[in-house]
C-alpha cells in the first residue's frame, strides 16, 4: 500500500528540513517554499495533509489553506505559526476551516500524532468519494435561503444579549426554531430536549465561561456546528476553540448582519452535510481538553452527556 | 442679566467661597451715606456697594461714580443729600451663587469695562446674597488652570507611556515570531537527534554484548551469529549515509538557529539599551541597523531596504533608546504605507559641521496634503479605530525636539513620503534627554 502524502510549506528551509526528517519514512513528502507549487500539488495529486506556515512572502498561510480547501476539501489543513496573530487565527477558521492550529516551537510527538490523525481522517474522506458541495446556502447577494427540510433543526442561541437572539430569529424567519439560553443549565436542557443543529454562542454567559461546553459538545456531538460571536479577541481562547472545539466560525461583535447571516446559512448547510455523512464528522475530531478549569465545567456537562448517551442507547 | 445657571455641575461651592458679606445700602440712603460707607474698613476692597430693597439688589453705587461727582465743583453739595439711587448703576453684574466658576468668570469678564469700576452682585434664587470681587474670581480661575495643567501633564505622560507600551507590544509580537521560527526547528531537531542518540546508545550496548560474548570462555556459536546479525542490522540503520548526512545538516541548522536567536536577543538589548546609560555617544548608522532587525518582521517581504549611510559620521550624543523608538516608528510606518510588493525604503545618513541628518524615504501611498500639516498632532491618525494611537509621530517629534533637533516631512500621494530627522552634533542639555 502506498504511503499517505504530506505536504509541507514554509518560507524557512530549515523548518522544512526539520519537519521532513520528523516525518521521513512514514509519508510521501512534498516540501516547498512556494505556495504555487503547493496548490498545484493538491490539484494534481491526492494530498492527505498540508502543514503550512502562516507568514510567507507570497501568500499568508490562512489564505493558502483556504485555496487548498477549495481545490481539495478532503485534504486536512494544519497551520503552523510562529506568532498567533488574531487575524490569522480568525481567517484560518472562517476561511480555511483548518483542522489544527499549531504553535512554533511544536512538540515533535504531538505534531506527529496530529498529522497521523489528520491523515486517517483524510484517507477516509477520500475513500468516501467526492465531498458534498462545499459552498453554503446563500444567494449571490449573501441572502439567507432556508432550505426545505421536513424537520428543521433547532438553532440554540447562548448569549446574555437578547439582540443576538432576535437577530437570529429575524434572519431565519419561520423556517427554523430558535431557542434562547441564558445560562449553562438552560443550554443543557435545550440540548437534551431539542434536535439542535447549530449553536450560536458567546464565550461566556451569566458570567460563566461556556468554552468548555462548546468543546465537549463537539467531542460528543460532532454534527452540531458552532458559531462563536464575541467582542473578546483572545487568541489563545480562539486556538483552544479550534483545536478542541472545531468551532465553525469566529465572528466579532458588534454583530454584522450580512456576515452573520451568511455564516448561519453555511453552518446549517454544514450541519446537514455532517448529519447525512458520518465519515465527514471525523474531519472535525477534536483534541482532548487539557486545561483543568475547563475540566471542572466539564464534569457538569458530562452528567448531561451521559444522560444523552443513555437516551441514545435506549432508542 | 443673570449668569447662566447650571445646577449640579463641578464645585458649586466655588463662588460661595469668593462671596463677601457686604452690608447693602437702602435705596433711601443718601449719596453722602454711601460715601461714608466706602470709608469703612470692611468695605476697603469694594469698588461698588449694593443697593438692596426687599432683599433684592436694585443696583450698585460705585466708588468711581462718587469720585467723578465729588471731583466736580460743588459736586458733593449738589448730590450729597440726594438719594443714592440717582447715581446708581441699575444694571449691575448679577451672578447666581450656584453658577460654575468658569461660566461666572466668562460672564463677568464680558461685562467689566476698563478701568474696572464694578464688583459683581451674588444672588441666591434672585435674592441678594453678597458681593464678589473680580480679582478674586481671576485668582480662583488661575488655580483652576494650574491644577488642570498639572492633570494634563500627568495624563500626557500616561499617554506617552501607553504609546511606548503599544509600540513595545508590536515589537514583542514581531520578535516573538522571529524567535519562534528558529526555536521551532531547533527544538524539533534536538528531539530527533536525541532519539537518534538513544538508538546509538542501544547499538553500542549490543556491540558491547557482542564483545562480551567474543571474550567469554564458553562460546555459543549460534547466539554469537545472532548477535552479530543484530549488531550489523542496527549499525547499518544508524550508518545509513543519507541519515548521517541529514543529521549533520540538522545539527548545522540547529547551531544556525541558536545563533539566530542569540543575535536577536543581542539586538533587542542594543535596541532597548536597558543595560546602558540613558545618554551616550552613539553611531546613528548602528542605531538604524539595530532598529531594522527589530522591525524586520513588520517590513520583511514588504520593503526592499536601500542603505546609503554616510561614512565616518561623527557619533551623536543622544538617548539611543529614544532615537531607536523614533526610527522604529518611522520605519514601521513606511512598511505600512507601501503595498504588498514593490515597496522600497531608502535610509540615508549624512552630516555637516553642525548637524547629522537621517533620511527615511518610502515609495508608498503618500500622505494627503490636508493630512500632512496634522501628522505630528497628538491623536491624529488615519488608521481605523483601535489600530493606532495617533501618538507615534507626535512623540517622535517630541523626542527629536528634546534632542535639540528637528523632524521634517515631504510627501506626495502615490509617490511616497520622506522624513528627515536633523540632530545637532553639539548635543542638547543632559536634562532634556533624561526624561
Amino acid at each position: 500500500m502506498s504511503k499517505p502524502t504530506l505536504l509541507l510549506i514554509d518560507d524557512e528551509e530549515r523548518i522544512l528540513r526539520s519537519l521532513a526528517m520528523l516525518f521521513r519514512g512514514q509519508y510521501d513528502l512534498l516540501a516547498t517554499t512556494d505556495p504555487g507549487v503547493a496548490l498545484r500539488a493538491v490539484t494534481e495529486q491526492r494530498v492527505h495533509v498540508v502543514v503550512s506556515d502562516q507568514r510567507m512572502p507570497q501568500m499568508r498561510g490562512a489564505e493558502l489553506l483556504k485555496q487548498v480547501r477549495a481545490r481539495s476539501p478532503q485534504t486536512m489543513r494544519i497551520l503552523l505559526t510562529g506568532y498567533s496573530e488574531l487575524d490569522a487565527v480568525v481567517a484560518s477558521v472562517n476561511e480555511g476551516e483548518i483542522f489544527r492550529f499549531v504553535n512554533k516551537p511544536w512538540d515533535a510527538a504531538e505534531l506527529r500524532d496530529t498529522v497521523a490523525q489528520a491523515t486517517n481522517i483524510s484517507a477516509s474522506l477520500f475513500a468516501a468519494g467526492p465531498a458534498a458541495p462545499p459552498e453554503p446556502l446563500q444567494t449571490e447577494t449573501g441572502q439567507f435561503v432556508a432550505p426545505e427540510v421536513a424537520r428543521p433543526e433547532t438553532i440554540l442561541v447562548l448569549d446574555d444579549d437578547a439582540e443576538i437572539y432576535h437577530a437570529v430569529q429575524d434572519i431565519v424567519g419561520t423556517s427554523q426554531p430558535v431557542i434562547w439560553a441564558r445560562d449553562l443549565d438552560q443550554a443543557l436542557t435545550a440540548l437534551e430536549r431539542e434536535a439542535i443543529g447549530v449553536v450560536v454562542s458567546e464565550l461566556a454567559v451569566a458570567n460563566h465561561s461556556v468554552t468548555g461546553l462548546l468543546k465537549m459538545l463537539k467531542a460528543e456531538r460532532p454534527e452540531i456546528v458552532t458559531i462563536v460571536l464575541t467582542p473578546f479577541a483572545d487568541v489563545s481562547v480562539f486556538i483552544g476553540l479550534i483545536n478542541q472545539g472545531q468551532v465553525y466560525r469566529l465572528l466579532p461583535k458588534p454583530l454584522r448582519r450580512g456576515a452573520f447571516s451568511m455564516s448561519l446559512a453555511s453552518a446549517l448547510r454544514h450541519h446537514r452535510v455532517l448529519r447525512s455523512a458520518p465519515a465527514l464528522r471525523a474531519a472535525h475530531a477534536v483534541e482532548t481538553i487539557k486545561a483543568p478549569e475547563e475540566v471542572s465545567v466539564a464534569t457538569r456537562v458530562m452528567g448531561f452527556l451521559s444522560r444523552m448517551r443513555r437516551a441514545g442507547a435506549a432508542t | 442679566m443673570n449668569a447662566p445657571l447650571r445646577s449640579g455641575s463641578e464645585s458649586p461651592a466655588d463662588l460661595a467661597r469668593l462671596r463677601l458679606d457686604v452690608a447693602p445700602l437702602a435705596p433711601t440712603a443718601t449719596v453722602d451715606a454711601a460715601a461714608e460707607a466706602f470709608l469703612e474698613a470692611a468695605n476697603a476692597r469694594m469698588l461698588c456697594l449694593p443697593i438692596v430693597a426687599n432683599g433684592r439688589a436694585v443696583g450698585t453705587i460705585s466708588r468711581h461714580t462718587l469720585n467723578n461727582v465729588f471731583l466736580r465743583r460743588f459736586g458733593r453739595e449738589l448730590y450729597g443729600t440726594r438719594s443714592v439711587t440717582t447715581l446708581m448703576n441699575a444694571e449691575p453684574i448679577r451672578v447666581s451663587l450656584s453658577a460654575p466658576l468658569d461660566d461666572a468668570a466668562r460672564f463677568v469678564a464680558a461685562r467689566l469695562g476698563a478701568p474696572i469700576t464694578e464688583d459683581f452682585v451674588l444672588e441666591d434664587d434672585g435674592r441678594y446674597a453678597g458681593m464678589g470681587v473680580a480679582v478674586d474670581l481671576l485668582s480662583a480661575l488661575q488655580q483652576r488652570v494650574d491644577s488642570a495643567f498639572t492633570a494634563l501633564k500627568a495624563s500626557q505622560a500616561q499617554l506617552v507611556q501607553s504609546e511606548k507600551m503599544a509600540s513595545l507590544g508590536q515589537m514583542v509580537a514581531g520578535v516573538a515570531h522571529e524567535i519562534n521560527t528558529p526555536l521551532g526547528y531547533v527544538r524539533n531537531n534536538v528531539e530527533m537527534v536525541a532519539s537518534l542518540f538513544e538508538d546509538g546508545v542501544q547499538t553500542l550496548g549490543e556491540h558491547h554484548k557482542l564483545l562480551d560474548m567474543l571474550t567469554a570462555d564458553d562460546l555459543d556459536e549460534a547466539a554469537l551469529a545472532k548477535q552479530i546479525a543484530r549488531c550489523s542490522d542496527l549499525g547499518a540503520s544508524l550508518a545509513d549515509p543519507e541519515l548521517l548526512a541529514d543529521t549533520r545538516a540538522l545539527l548545522r541548522d540547529t547551531l544556525h538557529g541558536v545563533d539566530t536567536i542569540k543575535d536577536l536577543v543581542v539586538n533587542l538589548r542594543n535596541f532597548s539599551r536597558l543595560d546602558q546609560s540613558r545618554v551616550a555617544e552613539v553611531s546613528i548608522n548602528d542605531c538604524i541597523d539595530q532598529t531594522l532587525v527589530i522591525a524586520h518582521n513588520a517590513i520583511k517581504h514588504r520593503l526592499e531596504i536601500i542603505k546609503r549611510y554616510g561614512e565616518n559620521l561623527p557619533a551623536v550624543r543622544c538617548s539611543p533608546s529614544q532615537i531607536n523608538q523614533v526610527l522604529l516608528n518611522l520605519i514601521t510606518n513606511a512598511g505600512q504605507a507601501v503595498g504588498e510588493d514593490g515597496g522600497k525604503l531608502l535610509l540615508k545618513t549624512e552630516a555637516d559641521a553642525d548637524w547629522l541628518r537621517i533620511h527615511i524615504q518610502d515609495n508608498g501611498r503618500g500622505i494627503a496634503a490636508e493630512h500632512l500639516a496634522k501628522i505630528f498632532d497628538p491623536f491624529f491618525t488615519t488608521k481605523p479605530v483601535g489600530q493606532g494611537t495617533g501618538l507615534g509621530l507626535s512623540i517622535s517629534q517630541q523626542i527629536v525636539q528634546a534632542h535639540g533637533g528637528t523632524i521634517h516631512v515631504v510627501s506626495e500621494l502615490q509617490r511616497g513620503t520622506k522624513f528627515v530627522i536633523s540632530l545637532p552634533l553639539r548635543a542638547a542639555s543632559e536634562s532634556a534627554l533624561a526624561a
